[in-house]
């Protein structure tokens, strides 16, 4: 089967200061396959390299050797960016526009014709729970609320692929409940998640893999049940014993 | 060209959320009331002076407008984070750039146009005259060189970290070549050998700018311009726009963003 | 970017609000103090205002050429002085003063050659009522520099002559001489409203002599030639005035005058009319 997402030894250098030496490597060599209707969970700690790995997902940033596609395109294709939806780590958006025309506008951007805009955001409001303050400017959200636009706005094209970077942080328990009920709906109607987060129990309960990166590096991919069954704990004390974190117990 | 359009769509939601071009107007449409009711020897036929303050006004509205909002686009898209969400669709920078710009000057077409509707109203209540294919040229050719303005704007954007920096820089520019653009080769003859040549350079490549504004004409009443010159003008400045905006797209293609 | 330059803005309304309130209490203004509402102007700008008076003259005479107008990289191409902007024989002047003011020479370039499409390149001056357009600089000028005389004779010239307004030439010219009592010039202007415009004669006259006594005072202080132009005015304003008044004797004495004071460019013509003047004058006794 074709994978959705597709890494090949992908490295990611930052040269900081004039003389460009003792460049910063956040990535370093990354290979990894995520497959159609999977839920892909991206952990590790601050700093490991996950946002990195989404920024050249997205073409924000170059990669320095090795190569990224999304459904076989290579990223530096704008066109591979047409079936994807994405919720970035911490965003603002248009805060003098209201949420009807930010999506509005981003449905634009698709092609998305009128009449189907109109029943989509609708339908995202709702789900977002948004309904009510459709028509209030932005800036007049709270971080929450703002955090659910994004989820909207991630969404207004259906897309197959969504790349999301940590979306519950900043959430209330009911709210990234919410969350994790929207990821699950997702899956059953087909679509695929990659997703980096720090929470570690509600990837285990939504996700079908991890992979879990640490300092650039991925240190393993796999099946949540079969890493609980190769290590005989739960996934929290796997990630630390991964990363290298003495338990003192 | 439906996502560079949706771009400038929001470019002119902004601009006309945001107080600044009411409070423009406003100050515009009141001092040249104001000055309108000064009386001068008790002559209320005397209007030139009154169109003049006004198109002056005009000018330095629609240059602040301009400036103030080509400078904020790109910088304010990263400061806010707004061009990670945006750059994750399928978007080009060079339609972020184009969108941008299409945004800035169809907003400062609009406001030229509520400008020049209320300077001939000024002077057509005061001697029942209305040369609107004067106004026309005048607005038109503002318009363009506008146009010039913004993109050269937009590429100061991405060139100084500083959208005050940018901003300032550019009106220094600007207004330096509106008054001096078209007497550099008079200033050229006048200098010692090596800054005559360097001088007489800056004057073939900086954009004319004062081309553009037509304000005499107006005021005082002269003869239209040939219209073959306002073609050529309004393709001079297409070229120069498109120049700046290329290497604004130069400079962005190569651009990191600060994720 | 918003409030430095709103401020600016602001700054400028209350500014321009002040201006207007005094032209338009000016009249009334009259009565309360000597010099009008033109002190807050001349707080506002300390000594600056003479710069920006001179300016305001300039932007004058640009209105009466219609825009076409030197810059200050063809300073030489600048008229002189402002006779042209008021003289008697108009069409004369004209001609003159666009030959003086040709400072658009063959383009060099193709820039230079292309941007004129969008600049004034022809001479003319304001006629026929246009040149009312010239007025609000001048007042404005007068009001930033009470001793600039040429303001005040350049508006009361036109607004005697061609705009109808003797009254406002008079208060105009009256207001100059409050802060100029010394001035020949303007007395020699009012002469003229009295004389041409309201047709009195008598006050004419003394107005006339007036100036001719000042101008006896100003001997030996200014340019001998200036003073020698308006000997030669004044005098034959007075000339022309007994002459239709019928006193020919008077008449031929002031255009003697003339000659004796070497102020006259023409003398043989004047001669021949002071022989006819006597003619009349002995034919009447
Ligand atoms: N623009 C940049 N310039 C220099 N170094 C950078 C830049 N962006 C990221 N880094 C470095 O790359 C490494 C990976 O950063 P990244 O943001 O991908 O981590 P992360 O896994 O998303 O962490 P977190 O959980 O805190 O979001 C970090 O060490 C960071 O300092
Ligand atoms: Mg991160």
């Amino acid at each position: 089967m074709e994978p959705i997402l597709k890494l090949e030894d992908l490295r990611v250098e930052f040269r900081s200061g004039a003389l460009r030496h003792n460049p910063k490597v956040a990535l370093r060599g990354l290979n990894l396959e995520v497959y159609r209707g999977e839920i892909f969970g991206f952990i590790g700690p601050n700093g490991a390299g996950k946002t990195t790995t989404i920024n050249v997902l997205l073409g924000f940033v170059a990669p320095t050797a090795g190569n990224a596609y999304l459904f076989g395109v290579n990223v530096r294709e704008p066109i591979a960016r047409q079936r994807i939806g994405y919720l970035p780590e911490l965003t603002y958006y248009y805060k003098f526009l209201t949420v009807e025309e930010l999506l509005r506008f981003y449905a634009r951007i698709f092609g998305i014709p009128r009449r189907e805009t109109d029943r989509r955001i609708d339908q995202l409001l709702r789900l977002v729970e948004l309904e009510q303050v459709r028509n209030r400017p932005i800036k007049t959200y709270s971080k929450g609320m703002q955090q659910r636009v994004g989820l909207a706005q991630a969404l207004i094209n259906d897309p197959e692929l969504l790349i999301l970077d940590e979306p519950t942080s900043g959430l209330d328990p009911i709210g990234r409940m919410k969350v994790r009920e929207i990821i699950q709906r997702l899956k059953n109607e087909g679509k695929t998640v990659f997703f980096s987060s720090h929470e570690l129990g509600e990837v285990e309960t939504v996700c079908d893999r991890v992979g879990i990166l640490h300092e650039g590096e991925l240190r393993t991919v796999g099946r949540v049940s079969d890493l609980k069954a190769q290590f005989q704990t739960d996934l929290e004390r796997i990630f630390l014993k991964i990363i290298g974190y003495q338990l003192n117990t | 060209m439906n996502k560079i359009l949706a771009i400038a769509g929001v470019v002119i939601k902004e601009l006309y959320r945001r107080k600044d071009f009411y409070v423009l107007f406003v100050l515009t449409a009141l001092i040249t009331l104001v000055m309108g009711s000064a009386t001068f020897f008790n002559d209320p036929k005397i209007v030139r002076y009154l169109v003049e303050v006004c198109l002056l006004l005009i000018w330095v509205s629609a240059i602040a407008i301009a400036i103030g909002t080509a400078a904020r686009q790109i910088p304010a898209e990263c400061e806010s984070r707004t061009i990670f969400p945006l750059l994750a669709k399928p978007v080009t920078r060079a339609h972020v750039i184009l969108g941008k710009f299409l945004g800035c000057w169809f907003a400062c077409g609009i406001a030229l146009v509520a400008f020049y509707a209320f300077a001939a109203i000024v002077r057509g209540s005061r001697e029942a005259y209305w040369p609107m294919l004067h106004y026309f040229q005048a607005s038109w050719l503002h318009w363009m060189g506008l146009a010039v303005m913004i993109a050269m704007v937009i590429l100061g954007s991405l060139i100084f970290s500083a959208p005050s920096a940018n901003a300032t820089i550019c009106e220094i520019i600007i207004v330096g070549i509106l008054l001096l653009g078209g007497h550099l080769d008079t200033v050229a003859l006048r200098q010692p050998p090596p800054l005559d040549l360097i001088t007489y350079t800056i004057y073939f490549f900086i954009p004319h700018l004062e081309w553009f504004d037509v304000r005499d004409i107006l005021v005082h009443d002269q003869p239209l311009i040939k219209w073959w010159a306002v073609l050529g003008a309004t393709a001079y400045a297409a070229a120069y726009t498109a120049t700046f905006l290329f290497l604004a797209w130069l400079i962005f293609r190569r651009k990191p963003l600060n994720a | 970017m918003r409030s430095p330059r709103v401020h600016y803005l602001i700054l400028l309304l209350l500014v321009v609000i002040n201006f207007t309130l005094a032209t338009v209490l000016d009249i009334a203004a009259q009565a309360w103090t000597r010099r009008g509402g033109t002190d807050l102007l001349a707080i506002l700008l300390g000594d600056a205002r003479r710069i920006f008076s001179a300016h305001f003259f300039i932007k004058a005479d640009v209105y009466f050429h219609a825009g076409y107008y030197p810059s200050i990289f063809d300073l030489t191409a600048r008229p002189k002085d402002s006779s042209h902007m008021a003289g008697d024989n108009h069409a004369h002047d004209e001609e003159k003063c666009g030959k003086a003011m040709q400072f658009l020479g063959r383009p060099t370039d193709w820039i230079e050659r292309f941007g004129r499409n969008f600049a004034v390149t022809e001479h003319k001056h304001l006629n026929s009522g246009k040149e009312r357009e010239i007025l609000p600089w001048l007042r404005i000028s007068a009001s930033l520099d009470p001793h600039r005389i040429e303001t005040y004779t350049v508006a009361a010239f036109w607004l005697r002559r061609t705009l109808g307004k003797p009254e406002q030439a008079e208060a105009f010219l009256r207001e100059g001489l409050r802060a100029n009592p010394d001035s020949y010039e303007l007395l020699h202007e009012l002469g003229c409203v009295y004389y041409e415009n309201y047709k009195d004669a008598a006050r004419a006259r003394n107005i006339w002599r007036l100036a001719l006594e000042k101008l006896e005072l100003q001997r030996g202080k200014k340019d001998e030639d200036e003073l020698a132009k308006y000997y030669h005015d004044i005098l034959l304003r007075l000339a022309r005035l007994e002459e239709d008044q019928g006193n020919y004797a008077l008449a031929a004495d002031y255009l003697e005058e003339i000659i004796e004071r070497n102020a006259a460019p023409n003398p043989d013509l004047l001669r021949t009319q002071i022989t006819e003047l006597r003619e009349k004058a002995s034919t009447r006794h």
